[in-house]
């Protein structure tokens, strides 16, 4: 059935009333105006005009006008006598006097035609919405990429739904690892305090019912939610009363895989259509991912502060321990030296056989104490070491002196065998020195009465080396290095054991049936000296027959030096650029950069970069920073560089810095070069 | 003869030290705290100063730094007296132009061998 409306004169009216009688009727009453607005009651498929009423043209533009998107048919009834030129507003045309058939097939056409725009429209209103809907989903995807923020998170997906469907109401329940769930209520309107409760029920009874035959993810007080609520018409009205429960609604939970983070239900006056769901579905999908991730990254920067709190905590006390234990130890030193000297009047030598024995327990517990803190320096990267070039071998012989007296209680014989000239390295001379007692010392606790210690040195290639048994992490060796091994005849090291001594106040035998002092410390120490200077270290050992300790440390070139100083660099001062400046720019530049509190120059790097005489290139250290402090740094070398016009630079970056930094930096020393 | 101040906090230390340093022919003076180590080392006329890191009022360093940076007091040898606790590596980020440093616990012979390299003359008195 089609509905027409009939603007028409009454000759031709009872007629047309008779043949188009199955159809939907409405005659024009009245003026213009009351035309219009039966119109826009009616909304009929097709309107029949006869081109001589009153004002026909002026009153067929009108309709047009308020008719203009739906598709309305206009078809003129027209007397041949009468002058019509605007006879292209119609849409169809029947000639007077009427013929029934032409009227009929005319009417159906256009009823059809009337179909099948109404059809077209609808479609592509419905593409559009899709369209609509697609492009704020992509938008809604890369702002959820861009944020690891849960709250804000929720705030760009009840944003994506409000723009794709449009709800009237939306209930969010979240739920927080650490704080109480929240519910998040956004409206049009304002709801009512009954509908807000009955929507908490509501949220809490959906997540319930969707875990009924398994254990909730999240078992939290509910009388504990907190509320967040939006209205984004806050100044109407009209309110959502808990009749707004019956409205169309679309319910899904937030997770993915095993991660449950709430449920999100839509309320909507209109029903929502199949692509709505859909829609509605990939945003919850989409709000997951991020969220997850969200939820690692919170994890792992928690766990990061406890660790890294404790880790503070832990070298504090340590440092603090060691520094309680030295200071009273001092005064028992002294005292127990002014006796021993006869200072205070003359002693038995009994007496003098117990206070040296005393005293020498005091230096072994100070040795404790050093390497303790030693090792807390190691941990937190606070080693101070001085690197230069240094003649090893006067250490070497040294150690014969130092456990002279050690050895002849044991009966024990320290040879010492320097196969040729050892060539000077870079290293910090006190360090190696440990290094070497760390180890001899060790050896003679090993070693039973009237034992053989053999310390050997010589140079060798590093294809000389069998690189599986060196002690793990180590670095790639190459070039020549300075071997220097420590053996013994002791009682040797089951194989397995072997990577054990390296560890922290590890000693192999449990200490039921052990019998020699010492923590432990000292391989521990030992091996991260080793490491610190580039070395390797690695242990030939056969029970009961002795163990040989091999160390070998590099000889230094050029590259191997820095590299030292690089990586000395990344243990004091964590993620680090390096600029490598001439002695008279790096002052000027040392100072502006210290002034804008940009670089921390601790004791050692300031050593370097001062040391005048002893090597002619210096190396800025720049802790990794944002580009926006970036920025301000680039400014400083800018114009410092201005002052200065420097020609001779270059730049290192650590791995820490993003090709982006590279770039930045690049452009620095391009100013510097220029 | 020579005299040597030593500031410490500790007064068992302060009290062996001078002893032994006394045995050797040195005259000692002595502060407990830093504001009276400051005072005494730039009026009682110090041919050397002992000094201890950390303690009250002002610590170690810093006296160490207020002498130095004075032309009045710059050649009055200081040895210092470390921990070597994270404390004072902590505070010793900028240069404090101290001439020497012993460890505690140290050796009185280390002490004796630090100060004859600026007051030769002392042991002979």
């Amino acid at each position: 059935m089609t509905k027409i409306f009939l603007l028409i004169s009454e000759e031709a009216n009872s007629q047309i009333e008779n043949i188009l009688k199955n159809n939907e009727l409405m005659e024009a009453q009245g003026e213009l105006e009351d035309i219009l607005t039966q119109i826009h009651h009616f909304s009929p498929d097709i309107i029949l005009v006869e081109n001589s009423i009153k004002n026909c043209e002026f009153t067929v533009r009108q309709i047009k006008s308020i008719a203009k998107n739906q598709n309305t048919q206009i078809i003129f009834l027209i007397h041949e006598d009468i002058e019509t030129d605007f006879l292209n507003l119609a849409d169809g045309l029947i000639n007077l006097p009427l013929r029934e058939d032409i009227l009929l097939s005319t009417i159906n056409s256009h009823s059809k035609i009337k179909k099948s725009l109404d059809r077209l429209y609808e479609n592509n209103k419905e593409l559009s919405k899709s369209l609509y809907q697609l492009n704020v989903l992509y938008n809604t995807s890369s702002q959820f990429a861009g944020t690891l923020n849960t709250s804000k998170l929720y705030e760009i997906m009840i944003e994506a739904m409000e723009k794709t469907l449009s709800f009237d109401i939306s209930s969010v329940l979240i739920f927080n690892q650490f704080s109480k769930p929240v519910l998040y209520l956004n409206t049009i309107h304002a709801p009512s305090e009954n509908l807000i409760d009955a929507l908490k029920i509501r949220s809490v009874l959906n997540y319930k019912t969707m875990f009924e035959n398994s254990a909730l993810p999240h078992n939290k007080d509910f009388d504990e939610i907190e509320i967040v609520q939006k209205t984004k018409q806050s100044r109407s009205n009209k309110i959502y009363t808990i009749d707004s429960l019956s409205y169309d609604s679309l319910f899904a939970p937030i997770k993915v895989g095993d991660d449950f983070f709430g449920v999100v239900e839509l309320f909507r006056q209109t029903p929502y259509s199949a692509e709505d769901v859909t829609c509605f579905q990939a945003i919850t999908h989409q709000v997951a991912l991020p969220l997850r991730s969200a939820k690692l990254y919170e994890e792992i920067s928690s766990t990061n502060k406890k660790l890294e709190k404790l880790e503070k905590i832990k070298s504090e006390f340590v440092s603090i321990v060691s520094h309680e234990l030295r200071t009273p130890l001092t005064p028992i030193n002294n005292s127990l030296e002014i006796v021993l000297s006869g200072q205070a009047g003359e002693i038995t030598p009994e007496a003098q056989n117990f206070i040296s024995m005393a005293k020498r327990n005091i230096q072994r517990l100070s040795g404790i104490i050093e390497d303790l803190l030693d090792l807390s320096r190691i941990q937190t990267g606070k080693l101070d070491l001085k690197y230069k070039l240094t003649d090893i071998t006067p250490s070497l012989e040294l150690l014969q002196k130092t456990f002279l007296q050690v050895a002849q209680e044991k009966n024990i014989t320290i040879n010492l065998e320097i196969k040729q000239k050892l060539p000077e390295i870079y290293a910090d001379l006190r360090r190696i020195e440990q290094i070497f007692s760390n180890l001899v010392s060790n050896s003679l606790k090993f070693t039973p009465q009237d034992g053989t210690i053999n310390v050997k040195a010589e140079v060798i290639l590093s294809s000389e080396i069998d690189k599986t048994k060196l002690i793990s992490p180590y670095i790639d060796l190459k070039g020549q290095y300075i071997k220097i091994s420590v053996q013994d005849n002791g009682i040797g090291i089951k194989k397995e054991d072997i990577p054990k001594i390296f560890d922290k106040f590890s000693q192999i035998e449990t200490s039921l049936n052990r019998n020699k002092g010492g923590v432990g410390l000292g391989l521990t120490i030992t091996k991260q000296l080793i490491d610190s200077h580039l070395g390797a270290i690695w242990v030939d050992s056969e029970e009961k027959k002795g163990s040989c300790f091999n160390v070998v440390l590099p000889l230094s070139d050029d590259f191997k030096i820095f590299e030292m100083d690089l990586s000395h660099a990344l243990i004091a001062f964590g993620d680090v650029g390096i600029i490598k400046l001439n002695y008279n720019k790096r002052i000027e530049l040392i100072e502006l950069l210290k002034e804008q509190k940009l670089l921390n120059l601790t004791r050692l790097s300031k050593e370097i970069l001062f040391d005048k005489n002893e090597r002619k290139e210096y190396w800025v250290y720049i802790p990794k920073i944002s580009l926006s402090s970036f920025d301000a740094i680039y400014r400083t070398i800018e114009d410092f560089c201005i002052k200065i016009s420097s020609t001779e630079s270059d730049i290192i970056l650590s791995k820490a810095h993003s090709e982006k930094d590279g770039i930045e930096i690049g452009k620095i020393i391009n100013i510097l070069n220029n | 003869m020579k005299k040597i101040l030593i500031v410490d906090d500790e007064k068992d230390i302060v009290e062996t030290l001078s002893f032994m340093l006394k045995a050797k022919g040195f005259e000692c003076i002595c502060a407990y705290d830093g504001e009276e180590g400051l005072n005494l080392a730039k009026n009682a006329n110090p041919d050397l100063v002992i000094l201890d890191v950390m303690m009250p009022k002002i610590n170690g360093y810093k006296i160490c730094r207020l002498l130095k940076f004075d032309n009045k007091y710059k050649n009055i040898p200081i040895i210092m007296i470390t921990a070597r606790s994270q404390d004072e590596d902590k505070l010793i980020g900028e240069e404090t132009g101290a001439d020497e440093y012993i460890t505690k616990p140290f050796e009185f012979s280390d002490v004796l061998e630090k100060i004859s390299k600026y007051l030769k003359q002392g042991e002979t008195v």
